[in-house]
Parts: structure tokens; C-alpha cells; sequence
């Protein structure tokens, strides 16, 4: 069991494991991920695509060979963390121990260089400590033992919110037209106040004003929201994700002078007795007139709707008839008149619904693997032990700068002796 | 103003080939002759980008152009900082050529200033491309170091010798500095893409070759740092390892599209 452990924690397994998610990721990263099986057949052949398919690389980051992987190199920075923390916390206690008993390598020549290098060390922030032979140890950067730790952990707290956020939100993309609401499953409305395409300087911005409120109405927010500013309203945070143009039909009854306006985006039956109504098949851009005047629909153009018109079927008595219907006019059927208006836009909304300490986490993780990565790399422990006979430059960052950091300061102490 | 960005790159290659002359034949006028071309090259880059940045009212860091063109400006930079600390010639001898070498791929990308699309207006935008491009500016000095330590090694320097010792330590300094750099580059990326996107990973190809970088740095790393390799071995990584941070800079926008696609234009 000592064996398996020490296996799992020892840094040969992380690095085996680190080489084969990279190998991993370099596959999917050129193998299309997540498209039609039909798609790997064109593309690499039908017995090539059959072995990607079966060995799941055409989803590789979702496999359960990939998700243990994770859970892995979580256990081996668990350990190696958990296990390392004794020994780092006694680092530092070490060295200043390594210091005391040090040999002075460094002799002064004169009382004045005792002096100077006390008062060197002081100005640059050492720590200073009294031993019982009268000896000065002076202490630097003992956070730095910690770096490495620091540094294992965080990844692992990464590793573990990063899948909680992947994991955990409840995500729903939904169509709201402008001045409609949304009901979520706890109640919560989104109403969509506005939506429009362009900012203040004419340029391309899908922005929404949405007004979120709570079941019981005591908490409400009104917000613009746009790519890069979601909108989070309790746990939920909404983003303008898409955007799409809608048909749109003012219904009037002229017996009671009731007036209904109805959005179209997917092909409906506007019945009057079931009978009688119009059938709205699609909603054109735009549309070329031919010389025998006949039209011909344009399907695309950039998304937007220089020339919108709208195809029908006009029902009456179970008879149809296909009609090409513009913005404005009008079909009188019985009390019943529907008129055609121009079409809007209205925005796509992705509502996802996650605990937002998971976030915190996350992030915090991220703040604290790039505080450990400094420690790790920029702070270098260091002790001097200083007497009135000399002194010696001690570091325990098992290291080759060491050297390099020794060197500095003696060459830093060499030009004060020296003066 | 093209003209500065033209005159820069020739500068930068003048600066270049006078510098690896004074190499050759040792002479320390001519490398001071080189280090005053390299910084005129440099003014009028940082003037060109300067201007650019006025002209576009944003940081000019948002297309395959400006983002080599800030790539290698921080090369020129942090090439600099280093030789004024270090005082040795074979700092300015990895960072000129490969100055010149990313600001050449640049000359070759559409220089239009465009407006950014909306999803590049965030306040994130700085500091994931700014630490980008420094982070790579490191490790374009290291892959540099790493040339410069196998040209000497090939000469017949020994490893042991002090100054190869230290070319071999400052490869590897550098690489802790574009290390932390590209993690701020990454979690910021996430940060944003979670504001943009709403999900913070979507294995897009330049977030997984990011990773994949990461990844190899984090075994040079440890390799370095636990199994105490040094020299060749390390060498050779950091120039391979600078290739994965190619692809990932160049290649991937170029072979497979994805969310960072617009970076092409």
C-alpha cells in the first residue's frame, strides 16, 4: 500500500500523466470534436472513422478515459500536497537551524564591514533573530518555501471548481421578444424591455435591457446587457447570446375592437373558427421581382431585412391559397383583419443557474496559483549568519540558482567591504 | 506612418547582422554599434505602435499584425531589461534576431487598422493580451538562449564554463517569467470567456494548444527544477517548447478555426 502510494504521489506519475493529457489534447484539437459521424466518414474514410468513433476521439475531452485522467492527476497533486506540507512547514526552521550552525565562510577584515552588513541587511528587509552564541541570523523570503505547495494546491483547486463550473450550471438558451417575459421553474421573470443591434456610435452590439425579478416580486434589477456584460440576478446569470428577426401580425376584431399583436418565427395557423385563417409558412429578407412579375424570395442576406416579405397560405373553407403578403397590407377575413407589420428582433438569452461560491472558488484558485507561481520562482529563501569575525550566506531552495543568488549578494556585500 | 514599421524591421535586421559580426569576431565597438541600431529600430517601432493605438482608439493588440508587432516589441523590451542588468552580449545576440523574425511575420499580415468586434471590448482585453505577448516575448528569448547555448556548444565552449552556465540559467529564468505570464494569459482568457461565452473552457483550439504549452513548460519546469537537467537537455527543450508557443500564436489561427478565429484579420 506504501508502495502504490508513494507511486501515486511521486512526480514520475505526474509528469506521465501531464504528457498523455497533452497527447490527448493535441488529438482533439485536430480531430473535429462533437460533429456527425457522417462528417468523420467524408473527412477520414468510413474504417478510420469507425476506430475514431469507437475510441471516442471525436469527443475526446468528454471520454471516461479523459474525465480519470483528471481524477489522476488530482489524486497525485492531492497527495503530493498533502504530504509535502509537513516538510515545508518545517523549511524555514531548518534553514535558520543551518544558519546558526554554519561556518563563517566570509571574514571581515575591519569592524567597520560588520557594521555595514548588519545595516545592509536591515535596509533590505531581513528578518532579524538573536542565537544564544551572540550570533545575528538574518532571515529573507520564507514564504518562498511554500511556493511549490502553494502552487500544487492550486491546481488542484482549479482542477476541482473548474469541473464543478463545468459540470453543475443548469443551462437553457431561450428566445424572448422584446417587451414579453420569460417564468423560470422558481418563479423568477425576465422580462425583455428592448433589445437593439447597434451602440450609440452606429457599430455592430446585440444589447437587451432586461428587468429580472424574484417569485415573490420583492427583489428586481433592471439591466443592458450585451456580450461581456451579463446580467446575474441571484444565481442566475443571463447573457445576450444570440439574436434572431421575428415576422409580426396585428390581429384586430373589428366587431369588439380588440387588437392583438403576434410575433412569427416558426410556421403556425392563425385560425379564426379552425376553418378559416392564415397559415404563416416563413419570413423572407427580401425579395427580386422578375419581369413577368413574378417574385423570387431571397433567403439570405448578412442577416438583416432590407426587403422583408411574408409567405402564407390564406385558408378559407378548408381552401388554400398561397399569397405573398409585405409589411402593411392587410387580409380581411369575416370580423377578423390581419395585418402585416414590419419585423423585429428580438434576442436569444443563455440562463444559466449556478451557485456563485463555485465562481469564487474558481477564481480565487486562479489569484492563488499566480501568487504561488511568484513565490515559487521570484522569492528565494535566504538566511545570513553574521558575527563580529564574519559572516556566511545560507539558502535551503534546493535549487542551481542558489548559487546564482549567493553570488549576488556577496558581490552586492564585496562592493560595501570594499569601501 | 507604415514607413516607421518598415524602417523599424530593417533596422531591426541591420541591428542583427552587425550584432552577430561583433559575435564572430569579437569586437566590443561594433556590439555597441548594434545595441544603438536596435534601440533606434526600437523607437520608431514603439512610435509606430503608438500611433496606431491613437488611430485605432484601443490598444493595438487586437489582429494577427499588431499582436506580432507587440509580440516583438516586448522581445525588444525585456531584451533590454535583461542586458542592463546582466551586461552580457548574448542576451542582445537572442533577442534581435528573433525581434526581427516575429516583426517579418507581421510584415506579412493585412495591416488595416479594423474596429474590434464587440466581443473584444472588455476590460480583459490588456491584461490577457499583454501578458500574452510578454509571455511569449520570454520564451522567444529562451528558444534564442537555447540557440545561442548549442551554436557555443558546438564551438567547442565547454558546458561547464561560466558563462555558459549562466546563458543555460537565464534560458530557464526567463522561461519562470513567461510561465507565470502565461497563466495569468490563460486564467484571464477564462475569466473573460466566461463573461463573453458564458463557460470559462470550451476546449476551443487556442485554448487547448495554450494548455498543451502550459503543459510542456510545466515539465521543462519540473524536469529543471526536480531531476536538476541542465544544459543541451534543456536547450533543446526550450526551443521546442517555443515551437508549440509558434503554433499555438501562428498556427492555430491559420489551420484551425475557432472561437479566436477573428484574431486572422
Amino acid at each position: 500500500m506504501k508502495k502504490v502510494l508513494s507511486y501515486f504521489r511521486s512526480m514520475t506519475f505526474g509528469m506521465i500523466l501531464l504528457v498523455i493529457v497533452m497527447a490527448l489534447s493535441l488529438a482533439g484539437s485536430l480531430i473535429p470534436q462533437q460533429e456527425a459521424a457522417m462528417t468523420y466518414v467524408n473527412a477520414y474514410g468510413s474504417q478510420t472513422a469507425m476506430l475514431l468513433l469507437g475510441l471516442g476521439f471525436t469527443d475526446i475531452f468528454h471520454t471516461w478515459y479523459f474525465y480519470t485522467l483528471e481524477i489522476l492527476l488530482c489524486l497525485n497533486l492531492l497527495l503530493c500536497s498533502i504530504l509535502r506540507f509537513p516538510k515545508t512547514r518545517k523549511a524555514g526552521e531548518r534553514l535558520k537551524r543551518r544558519a546558526q550552525e554554519a561556518a563563517l565562510d566570509k571574514p571581515f577584515h575591519y569592524i567597520e564591514e560588520y557594521q555595514k552588513i548588519t545595516s545592509y541587511l536591515s535596509a533590505v528587509h531581513f528578518t532579524k533573530a538573536e542565537t544564544s552564541n551572540g550570533a545575528l541570523v538574518y532571515t529573507k523570503h520564507l514564504m518562498g518555501f511554500y511556493g511549490s505547495f502553494f502552487v500544487h494546491l492550486s491546481i488542484l483547486l482549479v482542477l476541482l471548481f473548474g469541473s464543478l463550473v463545468l459540470m453543475t450550471p443548469k443551462v437553457t438558451d431561450q428566445t424572448v421578444m422584446p417587451g414579453e417575459a420569460l417564468t423560470l421553474s422558481d418563479g423568477t421573470t425576465i422580462t425583455c424591455d428592448s433589445f437593439h443591434i447597434q451602440d450609440e456610435t452606429g457599430k455592430l452590439d446585440y444589447a437587451s435591457v432586461l428587468t429580472a425579478a424574484s417569485p415573490d416580486g420583492k427583489q428586481s434589477k433592471t439591466q443592458e446587457i450585451r456580450v461581456n456584460e451579463p446580467m446575474r440576478f441571484g444565481s442566475y446569470k443571463i447573457y445576450q447570446q444570440t439574436y434572431g428577426t421575428a415576422g409580426r401580425i396585428q390581429i384586430t376584431n373589428t366587431e369588439n375592437g380588440a387588437v392583438d399583436v403576434q410575433y412569427l418565427t416558426d410556421p403556425c395557423f392563425l385560425s379564426i373558427d379552425q376553418r378559416n385563417g392564415i397559415y404563416f409558412e416563413a419570413l423572407y429578407p427580401a425579395y427580386y421581382r422578375e419581369e413577368d412579375g413574378s417574385f423570387t424570395l431571397i433567403t439570405s442576406t448578412d442577416r438583416s431585412y432590407p426587403d422583408p416579405v411574408y409567405r402564407i397560405q390564406s385558408i378559407t373553407d378548408g381552401m388554400s391559397a398561397a399569397v405573398l403578403a409585405f409589411p402593411g397590407e392587410e387580409i380581411h377575413m369575416e370580423e377578423i383583419t390581419f395585418t402585416f407589420l414590419d419585423p423585429a428582433e428580438y434576442p436569444g438569452l443563455r440562463i444559466k443557474h449556478v451557485a456563485a461560491w463555485l465562481y469564487g472558488g474558481l477564481y480565487f484558485s486562479f489569484g492563488l496559483m499566480v501568487a504561488a507561481l511568484y513565490l515559487c520562482f521570484f522569492t528565494v529563501p535566504v538566511a545570513v549568519k553574521v558575527t563580529e569575525e564574519g559572516y556566511t550566506i545560507c539558502s535551503s531552495k534546493d535549487q542551481e540558482g542558489l548559487e546564482i543568488a549567493l553570488a549576488a549578494l556577496c558581490a552586492e556585500h564585496g562592493g560595501q567591504r570594499g569601501a | 506612418m507604415d514607413i516607421c514599421f518598415f524602417a523599424a524591421l530593417i533596422i531591426y535586421f541591420l541591428a542583427s547582422v552587425i550584432q552577430f559580426v561583433a559575435s564572430a569576431m569579437k569586437k566590443d565597438g561594433l556590439h555597441k554599434i548594434a545595441r544603438v541600431v536596435f534601440l533606434a529600430g526600437f523607437v520608431l517601432h514603439t512610435a509606430y505602435t503608438v500611433w496606431r493605438g491613437i488611430v485605432a482608439g484601443r490598444l493595438p493588440l487586437a489582429n494577427q499584425f499588431e499582436f506580432a508587432s507587440g509580440f516583438a516589441w516586448a522581445i525588444v523590451v525585456l531584451g533590454f531589461i535583461m542586458y542592463s542588468r546582466l551586461k552580457q552580449e548574448w542576451v542582445m545576440t537572442a533577442a534581435m534576431p528573433m525581434t526581427f523574425l516575429i516583426l517579418s511575420y507581421a510584415a506579412f499580415q493585412p495591416m488595416q487598422i479594423k474596429d474590434i468586434m464587440p466581443a473584444l471590448r472588455s476590460t480583459w482585453f490588456a491584461l490577457h493580451i499583454g501578458s500574452a505577448a510578454f509571455s511569449y516575448a520570454s520564451f522567444a528569448i529562451s528558444a534564442g538562449l537555447g540557440v545561442g547555448y548549442l551554436v557555443q556548444l558546438k564551438k567547442g565552449k565547454s558546458a561547464d564554463d561560466p558563462r555558459m552556465k549562466q546563458m543555460d540559467y537565464l534560458g530557464y529564468r526567463v522561461i519562470c517569467l513567461g510561465f507565470l505570464l502565461l497563466t495569468v494569459v490563460i486564467f484571464s482568457g477564462a475569466i473573460w470567456a466566461e463573461q463573453a461565452w458564458s463557460s470559462w473552457w470550451s476546449w476551443d483550439p487556442k485554448e487547448t494548444w495554450a494548455l498543451i504549452t502550459w503543459i510542456f513548460y510545466a515539465i521543462y519546469l519540473h524536469q529543471r527544477l526536480r531531476l536538476k537537467w541542465q544544459g543541451k537537455r534543456m536547450a533543446w527543450l526550450a526551443i521546442i517548447a517555443f515551437i508549440l508557443v509558434i503554433f499555438t500564436f501562428a498556427g492555430v489561427n491559420l489551420l484551425l478555426p475557432g472561437l479566436h478565429s477573428y484574431a486572422t484579420t
